[in-house]
């Protein structure tokens, strides 16, 4: 692993009104890291991970991505980079499975009609759903729509994919078919974040945890350090629950 | 009942007559045909003020909108009509139709643009996530993701709002205007057939199957809009 610098997050504020949301977060992520993020629910971590790519802008703070400070002028562009899995997969639903995976690469003109959909294939294939490439989201299973989600994010070859609790609105069938999905991508190296309650795939993909709490980032360390050694009372009490 | 078969046979044996109701027809066809077409543009651009981003230069269009969408859809088309008729357009030679068309169509935007509004705000902001996820440009997502889905939600309640302008269009032969409504109490009156009951009945036929047909047509298209909805879609 080298350790080119992806991301670089400094004290990160988001407010909705007058609520504050995420109070003063620094974050670095570097290539070929997995980063799972833990907190209990109302912590913020789904909000800190949506302002990775300013899904949610921040009120305050700076982001580098690449070494490049992010603005609402080329957000545009580090979102190319920066692929996204939601919890409720958000595949286009007027637009065919094959039709969601290359509407991007095509409009971005970053590969023709032909080569996108070459490509679209393959993945599909992979995942075993190439017969539904003609198909509309609406006729597909919630684990079928999530792989999908993943592979359309992969179309871009993005550096960083985020993951906001993809498996949350699944049914345990479904769970394990998304869960090796991912495994496969961090297998390969990519670089990942990613927000679950999925305690068993975070110990084991993880390279490092990330545990936030009413808006502040409270222990990181890596599985071995936050699961058998965690340093403070409110995450040795989260776990005690958790586990 | 056999007076009745009687002014059947009066009513569709006298050109005049049919002619009279063949003319009434197409004056409120043409003008719910072009207050409609008046009512999507202009309601379209409203809404689409509407559901903009606000900014600063929005402020003021956004501000109109509301005023204006207050104020038609709080009052009565009658009145509205009578304003058009009697003070806005009071002009001497000024051909009634224009004032009519111009009357319906302005009230129809305010409904419409309120049809547009809803269509727009219905498609799941996750849809819009997802474009922005990708990197779309905010226009590729307005015309791929978001139209497409607001369309599906716009057209029923769209087909509902056409059906209302026809047949509120009756309300021309308050001001004077020879439409169907008035055709048939012509037609009924003391000088003619002196008998109300069949020149109203046939014209009732004349809307409903007008506004049948519409009906047909919105369903055809509601149900071509559908197919994605499907989860038999390609099984």
């Amino acid at each position: 692993m080298n350790n080119n610098t992806e991301l670089i997050v400094k004290n990160l504020h988001k407010n909705f009104g007058e609520n504050k949301v995420l109070k003063g977060i620094d974050f670095k992520l570097i290539e070929g890291e997995r980063v799972v993020i833990l907190g209990p629910s109302g912590s913020g971590k789904s909000t800190f991970l949506r302002c990775l790519n300013w899904m949610e802008e921040p009120t305050s703070g700076e982001m580098y991505f690449d070494g490049e400070l992010v603005t609402e002028k080329n957000i545009r562009r580090i979102r190319r980079n920066i692929g996204m899995v939601f919890q409720h997969f958000n595949l286009i639903s007027n637009l065919t499975v094959m039709e969601n995976m290359t509407l991007a690469p095509i409009k971005l003109k970053i590969t023709k009609r032909d080569e996108a959909e070459k490509r679209a294939k393959e993945l599909l294939r992979h995942i075993g759903l190439l017969s539904k490439a003609d198909a509309y989201p609406a006729s597909l299973s919630g684990g079928q729509k999530q792989r999908v989600a993943i592979v359309r994010a992969m179309m871009l070859s993005p550096e960083v994919l985020l993951f906001d609790e993809p498996t949350s609105a699944l049914d345990p069938e479904s769970i394990g078919d998304v869960l090796s999905l991912i495994r496969e991508l961090a297998g390969r190296g990519m670089t990942i974040v990613i927000v679950t309650h999925e305690m068993s795939f975070a110990k084991e993909i993880a390279t490092r945890i990330v545990f936030i709490d009413k808006g502040k980032i409270i222990e990181e360390g890596t599985p071995v350090e936050f699961f058998e050694h965690p340093k403070t009372p409110r995450v040795q009490e989260f776990l005690k629950k958790v586990l | 009942m056999n007076d009745f078969i009687n002014k059947i046979v009066e009513l569709f044996g006298t050109p005049e007559y049919i002619d009279s109701l063949l003319h009434g027809f197409l004056l409120t066809i043409q003008i719910a045909y072009f207050a409609i077409i008046i009512g999507i543009l202009l309601g379209t651009i409203i809404a689409l003020i509407d559901t903009a981003k606000p900014s600063k230069w929005l402020t003021v269009p956004k501000f109109i909108c509301k005023v204006y969408t207050t104020i038609i859809r709080g009052t009565p088309m009658a009145l509205q009509l009578f304003i058009m008729f009697f003070i806005i357009f009071a002009i001497k030679g000024f051909p009634s139709i224009i004032t009519a068309i111009i009357a319906f169509g302005l009230n129809s935007a305010a409904y419409t643009a309120e049809v547009i509004r809803g269509g727009i705000l219905s498609v799941d902001q996750g849809q819009v996530e997802a474009g922005l996820a990708l990197g779309l440009k905010r226009r590729t997502i307005f015309f791929k993701i978001v139209t497409p889905q607001a369309i599906k939600n716009i057209i029923p309640a769209l087909g509902n709002e056409i059906i209302t302008v026809i047949k509120e269009t009756a309300i021309v032969s308050m001001v004077g205007m020879y439409d169907l409504n008035m055709a048939a109490k012509d037609i009924g009156s003391g000088q003619n057939m002196a008998s109300y009951i069949v020149p109203m009945f046939v014209a009732a036929l004349f809307y409903l199957t007008l506004i049948y047909l519409i009906s047909f047509i919105v369903k055809q298209i509601e149900k071509s809009l559908r197919k994605s909805d499907s989860r038999m879609a390609n099984e």
